[in-house]
């Protein structure tokens, strides 16, 4: 109200009552209230205002107690709501309202939310926690395992309510399961062929021990990140695996050499059987031809047997001659030793030269080359050529 | 009007102070003693809203939850072949008979955790000595932690706790011992992959030498059949060779033996030495061929 505000001088009858004041305001929040406040009381409202403005308070003080019971459950959460500390319900998401304390209190939890826990390792695989990580297995030999497990709440009020550390009770279930297992389990079972049956055993296990202790949790998943032979150890194991590709590859050798080997041997026989059935051809049809040939001349000489014979030794004398060296000596003409230089005639012969006898009275005539006489007939001698052509079996 | 207004408030102030002092609630995690002068008079195992008088009555409350004790240091067990092993367990427990729990350790939770502790170390070190290492990590783990929770939890009662597990959580060699198991892994591998390697060697040598089989198998077959083969060519050119031949005998020999000169004396390097007085010169010498 400003100063010039000519209603102000309306009101000047006295100084400003700080009772009238406080009636006024109290008066307008009872109307704001409706009956309750304003319609009960307007007879006493004139008198002392205390006692109606601590009526106002009192409300004022239960509207904030009462508001005080609100509380919004998100869409990962449940509400649990204890009355007098004693269980009452389970709220879904929303905005939700409880009665106010002392009576009722809610703790919200995350229902939903997956939770990770690592066992073996923090982080990183390569981080290793070997205390966690090293395992006896059933054969005395150790093994370095690395695990992950996620689980969600599956029961907020056992959550809240049967274990005092159900997070931490998580862990230690999930260390002595996977001990337990991998205990009752051969080395080479748990690092290689067995470790998704190492999993689930272990995830079942866990999840009936969390069940016994009702720790309202539930496993959704155990991984295996890692699962070796420690450190220590790891070059004799990586040999051994090693020496399993040795193995292979020499048996691939092996095959390839017998690859190699077979298929050549066939080729082999094959080329023998047919090399042998082309013998065979040839030298069937190598007689058949002979054969014939004989029988042809055979009839021929049949005919005229005398002649036949006198040409035919003539015929062959005159190319054995004309084709050989020859030195013709004559016994009869003279008893005295002849010499005869074999080992020059070969030489010359190979040479190709002629070299003249120095002694022509013995009648020591060599003859390189004689003058073949014309033949009558060339028939047989052409046949005779042709055939010596012809490969010999 | 003014004075029952303050009546009711200051009635409802006094209420509330009163109800303060003589309501309790137990949660739904606890249990309660409520005491008279140190004198139990009320056990209350229920959560919710209770009754005491005031000023006279104090209340005691006790986690009921599960509790868990978890040793932070393993401990060294000697097993029945004289060997050590270091042992982590943990055990869950909770309070089952608070009046029980209270008189016996005085509703102190550390004194309760010292005595189950020694419990739970007297019957591990009994039970782990008439066991083998095999036996405890593997054979008779689950019967060692049954024996144990039936033990504990028998003692346990006693002071007004139940033991509803006793887990053995890590079972491991000692460090040292642990060395000899590296090595002994280590020689065992060793052996594996010396064997593995022998028998790639093996069998390679098997497929070679088999292949090396067939190849001699195949073409020895081969040889025979060609063989017979050449034999049935043989035989029928023989064959037709006697048949021809055959007609004339004292022809063939004459027409073969022509031949065979004519093939075995044909270079210059064969030599012949001949008398003039055979048949074949018989008219070098005179045109009648008389000698």
């Amino acid at each position: 109200m400003a100063l010039n505000d000519p209603n102000w001088g309306r009101r000047g009858e006295g100084p400003p009552d700080l009772d009238e004041i406080w009636n006024r305001f109290r008066q307008r929040v009872a109307g704001l209230f409706g009956g309750r406040g304003g319609g009960r009381r307007p007879g006493d409202a004139g008198g002392k205002g205390f006692p109606g403005g601590a009526w106002l308070l009192v409300v004022l003080v239960v509207i904030i107690w009462l508001a005080s019971g609100f509380y919004i459950v998100d869409a990962s959460q449940r509400g649990v709501v204890l009355r007098f500390g004693k269980y009452h319900q389970t709220t879904e998401p929303g905005p939700q309202w409880h009665l106010p304390y002392p009576i009722e209190s809610v703790e919200v939890v995350n229902l939903s939310q997956v939770r990770t826990l690592e066992v073996g390792y923090r982080t990183n695989v390569k981080n290793k926690v070997l205390k966690e990580s090293l395992m006896l297995t059933d054969d005395e030999n150790i093994v370095d395992l690395q695990f992950a497990l996620q689980f969600v709440l599956k029961d907020p009020k056992d959550y809240l309510f049967t274990n005092r550390n159900p997070d931490e009770t998580v862990m230690q279930v999930a260390e002595s399961a996977m001990r337990e297992i991998v205990g009752k389990s051969k080395m080479d079972f748990v690092l290689y062929e067995g470790r998704e049956s190492i999993r689930a055993q272990a995830q079942k296990l866990m999840q009936e021990i969390l069940d016994r202790y009702q720790t309202g949790i539930a496993i959704s998943q155990v991984t295996m990140q890692q699962a070796q032979p420690p450190e220590q150890v790891q070059a004799a194991f990586d040999d051994a695996v090693k020496a399993t590709q040795d193995r292979e590859r020499q048996i691939n050798e092996g095959q390839a050499y017998a690859n190699d080997v077979v298929p050549k041997a066939r080729g082999t026989a094959s080329r023998l059987m047919q090399e042998s059935e082309g013998y065979k051809q040839r030298i069937i049809a190598t007689a058949e031809g002979e054969a014939s040939r004989f029988r042809q001349i055979a009839a021929e000489y049949s005919r005229a047997p005398a002649v036949t014979r006198e040409r035919m030794y003539l015929d062959t004398m005159q190319q054995v001659l004309s084709s050989t060296s020859k030195v013709i000596v004559d016994q009869k003409s003279g008893n005295s030793l002849l010499y005869l230089p074999l080992d020059k005639l070969l030489q010359l012969s190979a040479a190709g030269a002629v070299a003249p006898p120095d002694n022509g009275e013995r009648s020591v005539a060599p003859e390189m080359q004689s003058q073949a006489p014309p033949t009558v007939d060339s028939r047989p001698r052409d046949a005779f050529r042709s055939r010596d052509r012809e490969p010999r079996p | 009007m003014n004075r029952s207004v303050s009546t009711v408030l200051i009635a409802l102030v006094v209420i509330l102070v009163v109800a303060s002092l003589a309501l309790f609630t137990v949660d739904q995690r606890q249990n309660a003693i409520v005491f008279r002068l140190g004198e139990p008079v009320q056990v209350i195992t229920k959560p919710g809203l209770f009754l005491k008088v005031p000023l006279l009555d104090n209340v005691r409350f006790f986690d009921v939850r599960i509790l868990t004790m978890d040793p932070d240091e393993p401990e060294r067990y000697i097993t029945s072949e004289k060997k050590n092993l270091l042992v982590d367990s943990f055990v869950k427990w909770r309070i089952v008979d608070v009046v029980q729990y209270y008189i016996s350790v005085g509703g102190d939770e550390t004194r309760a955790r010292i005595r189950l502790a020694q419990t739970v170390n007297d019957n591990l070190r009994a039970e782990f000595g008439k066991r083998t290492i095999h036996d405890v990590v593997s054979g008779e783990r689950e019967t060692i932690m049954d024996l144990m929770r039936e033990k504990v939890d028998t003692d346990a009662r006693k002071i007004g706790v139940q033991v509803l597990d006793v887990r053995l959580k890590r079972v491991d060699l000692p460090l040292e011992v642990s060395e000899a198991v590296y090595r002994r892994m280590e020689a065992e591998r060793k052996r594996v992959a010396n064997e593995l390697r022998s028998l790639g060697f093996a069998e390679s040598e098997k497929i070679r030498a088999d292949a090396d089989r067939q190849r001699e198998v195949i073409v020895a077959e081969a040889y025979r059949d060609a063989q017979r083969i050449k034999g049935q060519g043989d035989a029928r050119a023989a064959a037709t060779y006697a048949q021809a031949f055959q007609q004339s005998p004292e022809f063939y020999s004459f027409y073969r033996s022509l031949e065979a000169y004519r093939q075995s004396l044909k270079t210059k390097s064969d030599v012949l030495v001949l008398d003039p007085s055979s048949d074949f010169f018989k008219f070098l010498k005179s045109p009648t061929g008389k000698r």
